[in-house]
């Protein structure tokens, strides 16, 4: 199995949006054992020691959370302790470590996705839908450096001639906006030139398509597949109150049916696609090295 | 057969008394590579973009134009490529490859299609080292090779060029003319080009198309037509030197248009009795203008030295060129001494006095300015009267008169009027030293010349100047000394004439026409009082 990474991008998409999906609007505390396991190992297989600090912030981010609830709820029946006569109940905290726990997850999650999608995909799953908004995006991201090296350079030139002043603030201000004023009667000039070049290079005579060079191969349909089933598992599941949870009065799992059983493993599953496919390919590489 | 005709194609820009292109008529065999030159608003962009409908300009026309016997009109924007002169602005999207297939996803063609033709294309060019690269991180020449690429992927039935190569610099230039004469060559493509910088164009082209003023002046093979120019013709500082030589010594015979065709004219034509032209002797004044001491400087804490431990001395008074390749720290070094980047390391003096001791702005008045590269970051206003207002130009005291264009604006200004209207404003602050940025890219040959009179009136006015500048040939008429650069620092210095013959490549093609021959004969002017004072070989 490849990494994660090298599928197409459309799959990646699916991919995530079932994995956050299913975990924001399940309440249950098996399935965000499951997620978070995926996600965090996940994240640690890409990155290693890197990120202590996000690490860290996400902790905070868990434990702050999860002691809000149980001190502004008080419902349920086990009593922990009291504080200033209000009772701190285990299912409160339970929900509130459950709630957490998901928002920081689905945070892990995002941080991997963002990693993996660069912009280039990003545009390509646009593109999928619509080539018009892919060419916008496109080349919307191509204005903004020429801009940002624009201003510099307009600035640089405006200091070595000993007009643009720094002294204070309201020198810098009228300067900055004299720069800026000229960079819109620039952009319009080029983009002039910008739309000649896009018009002889026959743009606007028909129905545009989208090239990109991501393909649709038996590998991403196969894990496709195995998305789709797992994701389609678990949402039957949740569905038919097979995963059901409640909090209150107090904590209680639904009785286990082969149902809950064979979701729970699904979910199970689907978060552990991503460290098999990151291992599997470590292992691959090893594997083929020590044949040479 | 021929490919494009044009007969009787008149044009006139609205509210124009007079027409911008001129009863002109003229047809290009197929796979012909045809040279268009005349000196700036002679009309050769308003014709080039005649023969492409979809960037035709308005204005009345007639006269006629055919594409393979179909009128131009009906012709669909895939069949005549079209590649305009600024790099960064032809380009639409922000990735390398998106660019490539750009043109592809227009024409509607199916996925698999445009990626075998992408690929076929950045295979050819050379570009897949930077296929998935932002475009906003190549440099000038690849983003002109790009530009290219991505509009030969569209299989054009004849490939147009509006000045290419003008802000490219010696080494991209040669490059892409390379490329193009290989296009030429290998799938001959009919290649028609407009172009200031004949030296390397004219060898490699069949036909030659002379404008002025809107009229086709004269049409034919390269050797005819620049044999029949006469010697004082506008457009012969443009011509090859082996040309502007056999026209500077009224030669007879064949005109010789490649070095080695140049060197053979003087062997065979003048005798080498004297051969040398006295070196210029190193006279300049005591003062310093600019030092570096052991400069060093770089733009990140990671990156390696641009400048190291840079030593430079520029004395009062005169004009000192920096030559160098891309990227080997000249336009660096020009920003360090104008205060833009702070060194890191080592010493600058102006005038004598430590950078770090001007502060505020008193470095810029009175004392040192600098031209940069794109001059059109100089300009802030809506009019030229609005531009030399603001920075309070006084402008009696300008060795040129810009009063005729007050009411343009500054962006619609040929390349030539934007260099003086930036230098005048540059001058406003009366700087002492001048520090000038490839002043002459996108020039055409009579405006160089131009150029250089302002800049020799300049130095007569006391000014000190610093000029950074691939253009050798340049660097040989104006400087009093030369440096070469090199992983920033300077390897060697001189006068022109003893500087230009110690080297081998990065020299004048005078000097490698002459070498061996003469010594130390680095312009044309050089040569031609040579053969004077050698005199005709007797046959």
């Amino acid at each position: 199995m490849k990494s994660i990474s090298a599928y197409n991008p459309i799959v990646i998409c699916i991919y995530y949006l079932s994995a956050a999906g299913i975990l924001m609007f399940s309440q249950n505390p098996i399935l965000l054992l499951f997620g978070a396991i995926g996600a965090i190992a996940h994240f640690l297989l890409r990155n290693g020691q890197k990120n202590a600090r996000s690490h860290l912030y996400f902790f905070l981010i868990f434990i702050v959370l999860g002691l809000v609830n149980p001190l502004v709820s008080h419902n349920g029946k086990t009593v922990l302790f009291v504080i200033n006569d209000a009772p701190i109940t285990l299912e409160a905290t339970v929900y509130g470590f459950v709630s957490a726990g998901i928002l920081v997850t689905v945070f892990y999650l995002f941080r991997t996705f963002t990693d993996i999608m660069t912009r280039d995909k990003l545009l390509y799953v646009f593109g999928r839908f619509s080539p018009k908004v892919a060419l916008v995006l496109s080349m919307g991201l191509r204005y903004v450096p020429l801009f940002r090296e624009r201003a510099k350079k307009i600035t640089e030139t405006q200091k070595a001639l000993g007009l643009y002043k720094d002294d204070n603030i309201f020198d810098k201000l009228r300067c900055d906006l004299r720069v800026f004023s000229i960079l819109i009667t620039w952009a319009l000039e080029n983009g002039i030139t910008t739309a000649d070049s896009m018009e002889a290079r026959a743009y606007g005579t028909g129905k545009r398509t989208y090239y990109s060079r991501f393909r649709f191969g038996t590998s991403d349909i196969l894990l496709l597949c195995v998305i789709i089933l797992c994701t389609g598992m678990t949402a039957l599941g949740l569905a038919w109150g097979a995963l059901d949870f409640a909090f209150y009065p107090m904590l209680t799992f639904t009785e286990s049916t082969p149902l809950g059983i064979a979701s729970y493993l699904s979910y199970g599953i689907l978060m552990m696609i991503p460290i098999f496919a990151e291992t599997g390919e470590k292992l691959k590489w090893q594997y083929l090295r020590s044949k040479i | 057969m021929a490919i494009l005709t044009v007969k009787d194609l008149t044009f006139t820009y609205p509210l124009c008394e007079e027409s911008a292109v001129k009863n002109v008529s003229f047809s290009i065999e197929e796979g012909a590579f045809t040279v268009l030159c005349g000196a700036t608003g002679s009309g050769k962009s308003t014709l080039l973009r005649l023969l492409k409908r979809q960037i035709t300009p308005r204005g009345t026309e007639n006269g006629e134009i055919f594409l393979k016997n179909e009128a131009i009109e009906t012709v669909s924007a895939a069949r005549i490529g079209f590649v305009m002169q600024r790099p960064d602005e032809q380009l639409v999207t922000d990735k390398v490859y998106s660019e490539l297939a750009f043109g592809l996803e227009n024409l509607g063609l199916p996925q698999n299609v445009i990626a075998r033709r992408v690929a076929e294309m950045a295979s050819y060019f050379g570009i897949e080292d930077w296929f998935e690269r932002d475009v906003s991180t190549l440099s000038g020449g690849q983003k002109q090779l790009l530009n290219l690429a991505s509009v030969m992927v569209m299989d054009p039935d004849i490939l147009i060029l509006d000045e290419p190569t003008s802000q490219l610099d010696p080494i991209a230039t040669s490059d892409f003319l390379g490329t193009l004469k290989k296009l030429n060559r290998d799938l001959s493509l009919t290649v028609l080009i407009a172009e200031h910088r004949l030296e390397e164009l004219i060898p490699m082209c069949d036909r030659l198309l002379i404008m002025e003023n809107g009229a086709l002046l004269k049409n034919g093979a390269p050797r005819d037509v620049i044999g029949t120019l006469s010697a004082d013709d506008s457009l012969l500082p443009a011509m090859p030197t082996a040309a502007r030589l056999y026209h500077a010594l009224s030669g007879k015979g064949v005109c010789p248009l490649t070095l080695r065709e140049g060197r053979n004219f003087l062997e065979n034509n003048f005798r080498n009795d004297i051969r040398q032209i006295p070196p210029q002797e190193d006279i300049h004044k005591k003062e310093k203008a600019l030092e570096f001491q052991n400069v060093c400087f770089r733009y990140e804490k990671e990156l390696p030295d641009v400048l190291h431990e840079t030593n430079l001395t520029v004395y009062e008074n005169e004009i000192f060129c920096i030559l160098g390749g891309n990227g080997s720290g000249k336009t660096t070094a020009l920003s360090c001494a104008a205060g833009i980047r702070k060194i890191y390391g080592g010493q600058i003096r102006v005038f004598g006095k430590k950078l770090k001791a001007y502060t505020g702005q008193s470095l810029y008045q009175n004392c040192l300015a600098l031209l940069p590269q794109d001059v059109q970051s100089v300009f802030l206003r809506n009019t030229v009267r609005e531009e030399l207002e603001d920075a309070s130009v006084a402008e009696q005291e300008l060795p040129f008169s810009l009063s005729h264009l007050y009411e343009r604006h500054p962006y619609d200004l040929s390349g030539g009027e934007q260099q003086l209207l930036a230098l005048a404003k540059t001058l406003a602050a009366k700087p002492k030293l001048l520090l000038m940025d490839e002043p002459t890219k996108g020039l055409d040959a009579k405006k160089k010349l131009a150029l250089l009179n302002v800049i020799r009136d300049l130095k007569a006015k006391g000014l000190t100047l610093l000029i950074v500048t691939h253009d050798v040939e340049f660097a040989a008429l104006c400087a009093d000394r030369c440096a070469l650069f090199f992983r920033g620092d300077i390897v060697s210095v001189g006068t022109p004439r003893g500087f230009f013959s110690e080297n081998r490549f990065y020299t004048t093609a005078a000097f490698r026409m002459s070498k061996g021959f003469f010594d130390h004969a680095v312009t044309v002017e050089d040569i031609t009082e040579l053969c004077r004072l050698n005199g005709r070989k007797e046959s």
